[in-house]
């Protein structure tokens, strides 16, 4: 039995049932309806994750398996502050305005993502945000007139 | 005809028509190459700079995005291994792996060469077969609509790389995440809890966006901070466009038949590049002396994929032109762009604006040169791209796909569901489910379903009418071949698998 695979198809098999459910709330009508296809759709994915739940309970464990594991946990730190960087940065896009919220987003992640053997050139970063933020808004709000969203420069940046 | 040719080189051969050419390839390029920006975005970003130009002089800047953002894909597609457009997903299979090789300058010239080489046999078929092939295509109801795409959805299984059912549930999801918004046919609102923003359900470029270039970002972040190992990327030197003649002769049957397929899937209105690029790869894998080099880094994917793609430029004019029927979202703005000129496109406009009916041809041919050429130059620009840290580039990267997102509706929303999708993706990744076919799934879903239930209101809720037809009983016919085939192959390979002592586990290279 591979661990790995029972869950993912587990996971396969329950957003089937999820499917299915959401579905079956759709409102009915005569014939073939809205709900249909997802129907179809729902009993497809089940029956797949079915399939691969069973095949992974039958396959034997490969050795080092649960040390892969263990080595693949290490990055998943950066990967948390990856996504909590990213969703920041969403989020802050109204508030801060595009400028700043870019400018801080991508110093940030650069610290994250820098390899542990390199040095961090900390002003290096910070001038790259400010100028990749800056060139960025420049050219999608005044060359294409896209109404990124200034923030609290909206009264210098319109 | 040939004097009309002439008429409309000479037309966009005039000095500001073709400046603004220039112009409108290299942003093209950008736009394609960024993930993202696509080709319906530096069209939509454009068109308001074409209302105070001409009609010769607006279109054929329409025209020159067009080419340029189709091809600027295969940039971004092959050096990162995120496609800049939908219609470089399959040039990502073999691009990336060759550029992992250290073989990106080569998979660049294929993939530049080859895509000039799209274009200008698709734009032969739009000069000379157009109004015959467009008149098959309108003859395709909602049977035959459906019918190709169960076909297309069936091809799904040939992308799953190791585990069939994993590949298959790809797909699936992508039909089902397709059906979030308002339903065909009876407008029922569905799995939008509430939310006004998912009732024209999921952009595309969100989707893909969001399961390649976000999913790439987070997949980056999980090994960045590990040290540096092996040797930077180098900086080769290139002669021409990195590949041998004897390469390019024996890619010439490869690309015939991308061309033929890129051409006759652009000509279908709801399919497009987005599919066709991934359809040629299949055909190439099927008929290949080397299928197991598929995946590895083989310059037949890339030659497929691109020609194909660019293909589908001309073969998606022709029901635009002759029909008024956009082939897809690009041609869909062309059509507007048209329209504000003052170009209404059908039958009749080969005979009341026949001038520049071949003004666009001209336009698509010379936009094809200006492309190889600016592409050839920019080569040596594309390659410096290695030289810059993945952990400096992939966040401006970020930051420019949700500048796309945000370029869609103005909204925020579209950034957090490229948000949604790359952590969708990046479980993909982890749970080795390839990821194409979740995006044929989602492209090819709507087509699906709308087509079957038209077609089952025609006849009458009678599903015999699916069968009966044809040219959809047939496509059936082969669906089902095709199921049948890829489970046929996939016992084989496992009894094989089990003979040999091998354990073969899903997953995408």
């Amino acid at each position: 039995m591979r661990l790995k695979d029972v869950i993912v198809g587990g996971a396969m098999t329950a957003a089937g049932i999820l499917y299915l459910r959401m579905g079956n709330a759709l409102p009915e009508k005569e014939g073939v309806d809205a709900a249909t296809v997802p129907g179809i759709l729902a009993w497809m994915m089940i029956a797949l994750g079915l399939i691969e739940l069973v095949g992974a309970l039958r396959r034997p464990e490969v050795a080092g398996e649960a040390s892969e594991a263990t080595g693949a946990t290490a990055g998943l730190l950066t990967v948390g502050l990856t996504l909590a960087l990213i969703a920041g940065f969403i989020a802050a896009l109204r508030p801060l305005g595009f400028p700043i919220a870019t400018a801080l987003y991508l110093f940030l992640q650069f610290l994250v993502l820098t390899p542990r053997s390199s040095r961090t050139p900390v002003p290096l970063y910070a001038g790259l945000a400010l100028a990749s933020a800056a060139l960025i808004f420049v050219t999608f709000r005044y060359g294409f007139d896209l109404l990124l969203p200034a923030g609290p420069l909206v009264a210098w940046l319109n | 005809m040939f004097d009309l040719l002439i008429q409309g080189f000479v037309a966009v051969l005039s000095p500001q028509i073709f400046i603004l050419m220039v112009a409108g390839v290299a942003v093209g390029i950008v736009f394609g190459a960024v993930p993202g920006l696509t080709a319906v975005m530096a069209i939509a970003l454009c068109l308001p700079m074409t209302y105070g130009l001409g009609p010769a002089a607006g279109i054929s800047l329409l025209i020159a995005l067009f080419v340029g953002a189709t091809s600027g894909g295969l940039i971004s597609a092959i050096l990162l291994k995120i496609p800049g457009t939908p219609s470089s997903i399959a040039t990502t299979f073999d691009g990336g792996p060759m550029m992992e090789k250290g073989e990106g300058a080569k998979a660049l010239g294929v993939g530049i060469v080859f895509s000039f080489l799209g274009t200008i046999a698709s734009v032969a078929a739009l000069a000379f077969i157009a109004p015959s092939l467009a008149k098959v295509a309108l003859s395709f109801g909602p049977h035959e609509y459906f019918a190709i795409a169960v076909f297309s959805l069936t091809l799904i299984a040939t992308l799953s790389s190791g585990s069939m059912a994993k590949g298959i549930f790809a797909g699936v999801l992508g039909f089902a995440v397709s059906t979030v918004g308002i339903a065909p046919v009876d407008a029922t609102t569905r799995f939008t809890f509430g939310q006004v923003e998912l009732n024209a359900g999921f952009s595309i470029l969100t989707v893909l966006v969001g399961m390649f270039a976000v999913a790439e970002i987070i997949k980056v972040a999980e090994t960045s901070r590990n040290p540096v190992t092996g040797a930077p990327p180098m900086l080769v030197k290139i002669k021409g466009f990195g590949f041998t003649m004897a390469e390019f002769v024996g890619q010439i049957p490869n690309a015939i038949r991308s061309a033929l397929i890129g051409i006759g899937i652009g000509i279908l209105p709801g399919i497009g590049a987005g599919t066709s690029n991934i359809i040629a790869y299949i055909a190439a894998k099927k008929r290949s002396k080397t299928p197991e080099q598929f995946g590895k880094g083989t310059i037949e994917g890339v030659v497929a994929s691109e020609t194909a793609n660019n293909a589908g430029i001309g073969g998606a004019m022709i029901p635009l032109l002759t029909l008024g029927i956009p082939g897809d979202a690009v041609t869909a703005i062309m059509l507007g762009g048209l329209m504000i000129h003052g170009i209404q496109p059908g039958p009749m406009l080969f005979i009341t604006q026949a001038p520049l009916v071949y003004t666009i041809f001209a336009a698509l041919i010379v936009s094809a040169f200006l492309m190889l050429l600016l592409e050839f130059w920019g080569l040596r620009i594309f390659i410096r791209l290695l030289a810059i840290p993945k952990h400096i580039l992939l966040p401006v990267i970020l930051v420019l796909c949700a500048v796309g997102a945000f370029g869609l509706a103005s909204r925020v929303f579209d950034i957090w569901t490229i948000l949604a999708f790359g952590v969708l993706g990046f479980a993909f990744v982890k749970a080795g489910i390839p990821t194409a076919p979740f995006i044929i799934g989602f492209i090819l879903g709507p087509m699906a379903e709308t087509s079957f239930r038209r077609g089952l209101q025609l006849s009458r809720g009678d599903y015999m009418g699916f069968l009966t037809n044809p040219i959809s009983g047939s496509f059936l016919a082969l669906a089902v071949l095709s199921i049948l085939w890829q489970t046929y192959s996939e016992f084989r390979a496992s009894q094989r698998a089990a003979g040999a002592g091998l354990l073969k586990l899903g997953g995408e290279d």
